[in-house]
């Protein structure tokens, strides 16, 4: 084969492959390391710009006289920690074993299509998480007891109107909405002697947390357009839930929080 | 003073912190092995943060305290993914998570819609200090937080970063 022929199925393949580390919500530096570390098993130089919506790459031989440039769209995946894991064994593999194209093809596909976890399991997890949120804030078992309910409903929604394709802004709005709507009725019907903490907490589970902390790592790592725009989508989300949460402010007429 | 209310207190919250930890890491489909590990470190992390922001010996505020929470978390991290060869942030990240200061975060937000809304001078102020102090303590809060995780993956710089490398016997000379 020759080299054109080599860089262009090796770019395809790691733009596809750095792709999809974006979309899952890896940390930039990582990206950079694992595709140049996949890179130069093949004896290449890989270089590459990270946007929020796009990945330009330019991969080149050692002697940089020939290249192949690509631009790819980051496709919307949600987060998942496994296929971060497994793929960057697979980058180390990579580069421990030389593994031709072919056979790193065969087990990106392998580590992508694998399943999640089952969306019950997940939102009975959350469920019971966020009412153990509500006890480290120190509200009492009825307080518990509602955030549990409220998660279980919000979070139910979230995951059905996120399966249908909606925006996932207004999801967030409606999610933090019903949520807090559900978390306020402690103070609505008098139960239990912490109904601040039941509506503070019953939207806690919204928050992005994963997207905020990779945006602070990646601003560390000096990757800071990266860092910021991802800290910029995670501040939206996060005035979505505030707007979600004036909605039910609004009607009930409460004014605690 | 130790007593064993004050012990009592600390294990319950680093108990609730681990159920805490396991929901929110799920969301982001962690393997499950790491899944154990992150609400293990959540509960050492989050009893420790407790620690230090009631124990009567130096009572910190909420971000040093988070900060050396997230230390603690840092360095045990590292033998763990060594050990199930992850990268540490599988299981760091998602034991950071009952930690962010989701609260802070929209309250500030809300601070902002009310210093919008009102027009009362006095009422107006409040909102304003509300927003500044929420806002500052979520920054803050989340710069502690991912600075002390990532201050240990800066010293073992080799041992982090080869986490995952399956064989080490062509380890690079």
């Amino acid at each position: 084969m020759n080299v054109h022929q080599e860089l262009k199925e090796l770019s395809k393949f790691l733009s596809e492959y750095s792709t999809s580390l974006m979309a899952v919500g890896v940390q930039t530096s990582r990206i950079v390391r694992n595709s140049s570390r996949i890179a130069e098993s093949f004896g290449f130089y890989c270089d590459m710009t990270i946007f929020q919506k796009t990945i330009i790459m330019t991969l080149r031989d050692a002697d940089s006289t020939h290249s192949y440039s690509t631009v790819n769209k980051i496709k919307p995946m949600g987060l998942n920690f496994a296929i971060n894991s497994e793929l960057s064994t697979l980058s180390w593999e990579a580069c421990d074993e030389h593994l031709p194209l072919i056979e790193l093809q065969r087990r990106y596909h392998d580590i992508v299509s694998k399943p999640r976890e089952s969306k019950w399991l997940v939102l009975i997890l959350v469920a019971f998480a966020n009412a153990a949120f509500c006890r480290l804030f120190m509200g009492d078992f009825t307080s518990m007891a509602i955030v549990f309910v409220a998660t279980l409903v919000g979070f139910f929604i979230r995951t059905l109107l996120l399966e249908r394709h909606w925006n996932h802004l207004s999801v967030f709005i409606i999610s933090a909405f019903i949520a807090s709507m559900i978390g306020s009725t402690g103070y609505l019907m008098h139960w239990g002697d912490t109904p601040d903490m039941a509506l503070g907490t019953s939207v806690l589970y919204l928050i992005p947390g994963v997207p905020l902390i990779n945006s602070i790592m990646d601003v560390i790592d000096g990757h800071v357009l990266a860092g910021v725009s991802r800290f910029i989508n995670a501040c939206l989300l996060i005035i979505c839930i505030a707007i979600g949460l004036s909605i039910t402010l609004l009607i009930t007429g409460i004014s605690a929080l | 003073m130790i007593n064993t209310d004050f012990i009592t207190a600390i294990l319950l919250d680093g108990i609730f912190a681990a159920v805490a930890a396991i929901g929110f890491s799920i969301i982001s489909n962690p393997p499950r092995k790491a899944i154990l590990i992150a609400a293990f470190l959540a509960a050492v992390g989050h009893a420790v943060r407790y620690y230090l922001m009631h124990t009567e010996l130096f009572t910190m505020s909420i971000a040093p305290a988070s900060f050396f929470a997230a230390v603690t978390i840092g360095l045990l991290a590292i033998p763990f993914a060594k050990s199930i060869h992850c990268p540490a942030e599988v299981f760091s990240f998602p034991s950071l998570l009952p930690m962010i200061p989701g609260m802070f975060a929209y309250k500030s937000i809300l601070a902002l819609t009310k210093f919008m809304h009102t027009t009362d001078q006095a009422a107006s102020l409040e909102y304003l200090v509300a927003f500044f102090r929420n806002g500052s303590t979520t920054i803050f809060v989340l710069f502690a937080l991912v600075v002390g995780a990532a201050i240990p993956v800066f010293i073992f710089h080799r041992q982090s970063f080869t986490a995952t490398r399956l064989i080490n016997k062509f380890a690079k000379k």
